[in-house]
C-alpha cells in the first residue's frame, strides 16, 4: 500500500493561506486532493473532497510529556483511507492559532496513520506586512515559521524593500533552513510546494547541500546582509535555489524570539552509541523544546551515510547511500527550537566524536 | 495447527471491503465496498451472487444490525444515515447532515438507534424521533453503542465515555473518566462492566457497579475488533500477534492472565469473532490468515493460509446466528465463506 503524501498548510489568520489552497486546487494539474480543512466555505472546489475537522489535540499516554497528536486527523485519515478511490494527496489546512507539532507527530506516532499516510512538507504561509507585529503577540506565529519546510512570505507587493528585508530577517532568526519563497496572492508554483519530501531521509540526502545550509553555516558571522539587492528574487520565476536559502544568519538584535536555529558540523566521525546517548538525552530532557531537527552524520566504521530527522522526542534514522569515494566526509546536524544553548549543543556534539 | 484451507465458496468484488455485519437475526449478511456501496446475501451457504446495493456518496464509516433484527444500518463520508432492507433494491434514507461525517451508528434490542457526527451523539427513540436534541461530548466520538438490554447508551470519547439512559431526557451523561483516547466501546453480554480500547494499544474497562477498573495492556497494535464469547466468559481481541482473551470469571479479569491463541510472531490479528453458541473464535490477522480457535484447550485450526499479496489484511469477520457459517473479509476484495462442514472436511483431510 503506497502512503499519500501530505502537505500542512499553516498561517496565521488572514496570511493567505485559502487563496493558496484555493489556487493548489483550481490550478489545472490533474490531480486530485482530499482537502481536510477547518472551516466550510472558503474554499470553492467541485473536483477534490473537502472534509471539516476541529483541533483535538490529544496526550499520548507513553510517558512522553510532549507528545500530543491530533486525533481529529487520526479519525479523518483513517476513514479516507476506507476509500477505493485513490488520492494523490491530502492537504491539510490547519488554523492560524495552530501548534504544528502535534500535526507532525501524528504521522509519526499513529501506526494506522503511518502506514497509510506521510508527512511530505509543512508549508507556512506569511504576511510580510503584519507578521513583525504577530512574531510580538503570538507563540503560534513563531511556531509556524519554525517547523515550515518552506515558508511562503507573502503580500510582498505591500511592503517596501526595507520592510521585506526585516521581516526576512526576523523569519531567518527563527528558522534558517526553510525555503522562502517571495509570493503576492500565494502565486507558486506548485512543485516548489507539492511532493518535495522534506520529511523523507532519502530526500534529505538529496537535498543535502542546501537543507543543511553548508554556505548559511560559512556565513554565520558574516551578517550575509544580501536582502534586497538588485539579484534578488521577489517572484517564483527565479530558479536560482540559493536565493531561496542563502541569506545568511542575523543575531538576534532587532527581535527577542526565544526560537532559534543552530547548525553544528563535525568533521571527525561520530561514534555511533555517543551519539545516541546524547541525542537521547536531549530528546528526554529538551525533547519539547525541539521543535525540528535534522541530520547527515558520517558515523565511525561505517561507508553509509546516516540521515536522521525528529519532530520534540520522535526521531527517525536510516542508513542510507554510501559517502561517493574521495568526497570529503562531514556530520552536519541542525535545530530548530526554544531557548537552544548553542554553545551547549555544540560542545555536546563535539563530545559525539570518536576517540 | 493443522492446516487445512476450508473455503466453501468465495467471491471477488475487486474494490477494498472496508466492513462486514450481519442483522440481528443472523440470517443477513452485509458488506461495505470501499466505492460506498454494498454486498448483500443471505447468511447461509446458499448464496450463490450476493446482491450490489448502491449506497453512500463517498464510503461506509459504521455498519450495524438495525434495531428490528431484519435491516442494517449505515452512517457515511456524505452525511448520510441509511436503513437497508436487504429485501428491497434500494436503501431508505433516516437522516442526513450535509458537509459532515456520520461516524458511527448503533440500535438497541428494544428499538432505539443512535448516530454520531463529530462531538454530537443523536439518539433516536422508537418513534425515530430524537426529542431531547444532540447529547454533545468532549471530543469526537470514538465508538457508540447501546448496552445489551438497550437501557443505556455509551459513547466512547477523549478521556473517557459518556453513558445516557435511554428513557431519560436529560442529556448530561454518567461520565467514566480515563486519560486518554478511548476508540471502541464494548459492554459485557450481563450489562455490567464496560470496556474500550485505547488509542496506546491498551484496554480500559470499568465495572459499573463499584467503579472498579481495569487495565489490559501489552498490545501490540491498537485494538480494532472485540468480541464477548456466548456466555460472556472470554472477551477476544485483536491487536497482538495472538488471539488475546481476557478471563470475565472467577474473579477475572483482575489479576488474571489473558488466554493467548493462534501464535506467532510475524502478522498481527486484525479481527475476531466469537462463535454465537460455542467457546470458539475466529480470528483473522493481516495478511490474510484466517484461524478457529477453541478456548477449551484444543488445538486452533487453520481456514485461510496467509495471501503474501500486499493489501490482503482480514477487514471483517462474523458469523451466522446458527453458527454454521463464517464469513469473512478482505481488505482486497474478498468475501470467502466458511462453513462448518467445510472446515471438518478440511481438517479430515491433512
Amino acid at each position: 500500500m503506497d502512503q499519500i503524501p501530505v502537505t500542512v498548510l499553516t498561517g496565521y489568520l488572514g496570511a493567505g493561506k485559502t487563496t493558496l489552497l484555493n489556487r493548489i486546487l483550481s490550478e489545472p494539474h490533474g490531480k486530485k486532493y482530499a482537502v481536510i480543512v477547518n472551516e466550510f466555505g472558503e474554499v470553492g472546489i467541485d473536483n477534490d473532497l473537502v472534509v471539516g475537522a476541529d483541533e483535538e489535540i490529544f496526550e499520548m499516554n507513553n510517558g512522553c510529556i510532549c507528545c500530543t497528536v491530533r486525533g481529529d486527523l487520526i479519525r479523518v485519515i483513517s476513514g479516507l483511507m476506507k476509500r477505493a478511490q485513490n488520492f494523490d494527496g491530502i492537504l491539510i489546512e490547519t488554523t492560524g492559532l495552530a501548534d504544528p507539532g502535534p500535526v507532525a507527530q501524528t504521522f509519526f506516532v499513529d501506526p494506522d496513520v503511518a502506514s497509510r499516510a506521510k508527512l511530505d512538507s509543512i508549508v507556512t504561509v506569511v504576511d510580510a506586512r503584519h507578521l513583525p507585529q504577530r512574531l510580538k503577540d503570538s507563540k503560534e506565529a513563531e511556531e509556524q515559521i519554525a517547523f515550515a519546510d518552506v515558508i511562503l512570505l507573502n503580500k510582498t507587493d505591500l511592503v517596501s524593500k526595507d520592510e521585506l528585508a526585516k521581516v526576512e530577517h526576523a523569519i531567518r532568526h527563527i528558522n534558517r533552513f526553510a525555503k522562502i519563497i517571495h509570493t503576492e496572492r500565494c502565486k507558486v508554483p506548485l512543485d516548489k510546494i507539492l511532493g518535495l519530501g522534506s520529511f523523507d531521509l532519502d530526500a534529505i540526502l538529496k537535498h543535502e547541500p542546501d537543507f543543511l545550509g553548508g554556505k548559511t553555516e560559512h556565513n554565520h558571522h558574516h551578517h550575509g546582509h544580501d536582502h534586497g539587492h538588485d539579484d534578488h528574487c521577489h517572484d517564483e520565476h527565479c530558479h536560482n535555489p540559493d536565493h531561496h536559502h542563502d541569506h545568511g544568519h542575523e543575531h538576534d538584535h532587532e527581535h527577542d524570539s526565544s526560537i532559534t536555529s543552530v547548525s553544528l558540523t563535525a568533521d571527525k566521525p561520530v561514534d555511533a552509541a555517543k551519539f545516541e546517548a546524547w541525542m537521547g538525552d536531549m530528546r528526554a530532557n529538551k525533547g519539547p523544546d525541539l521543535l525540528r531537527y535534522k541530520g547527515i552524520l558520517d558515523i565511525a566504521g561505517s561507508d553509509q551515510r546516516v540521515a536522521i530527522q525528529g519532530v520534540h522526542m520522535m526521531m527517525e534514522g536510516s542508513n542510507l547511500a554510501p559517502w561517493k569515494t574521495g568526497a570529503k566526509r562531514q556530520s552536519r546536524l541542525v535545530f530548530i527550537g526554544r531557548n537552544l544553548d548553542e554553545k551547549e549543543l555544540r560542545e555536546g556534539f563535539k563530545t559525539c566524536a570518536v576517540g | 495447527m493443522p492446516t487445512a484451507s476450508a473455503i466453501h465458496r468465495q467471491w471477488n468484488f475487486n474494490l477494498p471491503i472496508v466492513s462486514l455485519a450481519t442483522n440481528r437475526n443472523g440470517d443477513w449478511i452485509a458488506a461495505g465496498m470501499g466505492d460506498g456501496s454494498l454486498r448483500l446475501l443471505p447468511a447461509n451457504d446458499e448464496a450463490e451472487q450476493p446482491k450490489e446495493m448502491v449506497l453512500h456518496n463517498g464510503v461506509s464509516l459504521s455498519l450495524q444490525p438495525d434495531a428490528d433484527g431484519h435491516t442494517f444500518l449505515s452512517g457515511g463520508d456524505d452525511g448520510k444515515v441509511f436503513i437497508i432492507d436487504p429485501k428491497l433494491e434500494a436503501p431508505t434514507l433516516l437522516t442526513e447532515h450535509k458537509n459532515k461525517w456520520v461516524d458511527h451508528v448503533a440500535s438497541s434490542v428494544d428499538g432505539y438507534r443512535a448516530y454520531s457526527v463529530g462531538k454530537n451523539v443523536y439518539l433516536l427513540d422508537t418513534e425515530g424521533e430524537d426529542k431531547t436534541g444532540p447529547r454533545q461530548t468532549p471530543s469526537s466520538v470514538g465508538g457508540l453503542t447501546f448496552s445489551p438490554n438497550g437501557k443505556r447508551l455509551a459513547a466512547s470519547h477523549y478521556n473517557g465515555v459518556s453513558t445516557w439512559w435511554t428513557n431519560s431526557k436529560e442529556s448530561i451523561p454518567t461520565v467514566l473518566t480515563w486519560k486518554g483516547s478511548h476508540l471502541g466501546v464494548i459492554w459485557h453480554p450481563d450489562g455490567k462492566i464496560l470496556l474500550t480500547s485505547l488509542q496506546e494499544n491498551a484496554l480500559h474497562g470499568w465495572r459499573l457497579s463499584d467503579n472498579n477498573e481495569m487495565r489490559m495492556q501489552g498490545y501490540a497494535a491498537k485494538i480494532h475488533s472485540m468480541s464477548f464469547t456466548a456466555k460472556g466468559k472470554y472477551l477476544a481481541t485483536s491487536g497482538a500477534d495472538q488471539v488475546i482473551c481476557w478471563p470475565f470469571f472467577g474473579g477475572g479479569p483482575w489479576g488474571k492472565t489473558p488466554l493467548t491463541l493462534g501464535g506467532n510472531d510475524t502478522r498481527l490479528v486484525t479481527r475476531v469473532a466469537a462463535h454465537p453458541k460455542d467457546e470458539l473464535v475466529a480470528a483473522g490477522y493481516d495478511d490474510g490468515m484466517i484461524i478457529m480457535a477453541p478456548l477449551d484447550g484444543r488445538m486452533e485450526v487453520l481456514i485461510h493460509p496467509p495471501v503474501s499479496e500486499k493489501g490482503a489484511a482480514v477487514t471483517g469477520l462474523v458469523w451466522n446466528a446458527a453458527g454454521d457459517c463464517l464469513f469473512a473479509a478482505l481488505e482486497n476484495g474478498y468475501l470467502i465463506l466458511f462453513t462448518i462442514d467445510s472446515v471438518r472436511k478440511a481438517v479430515v483431510h491433512v
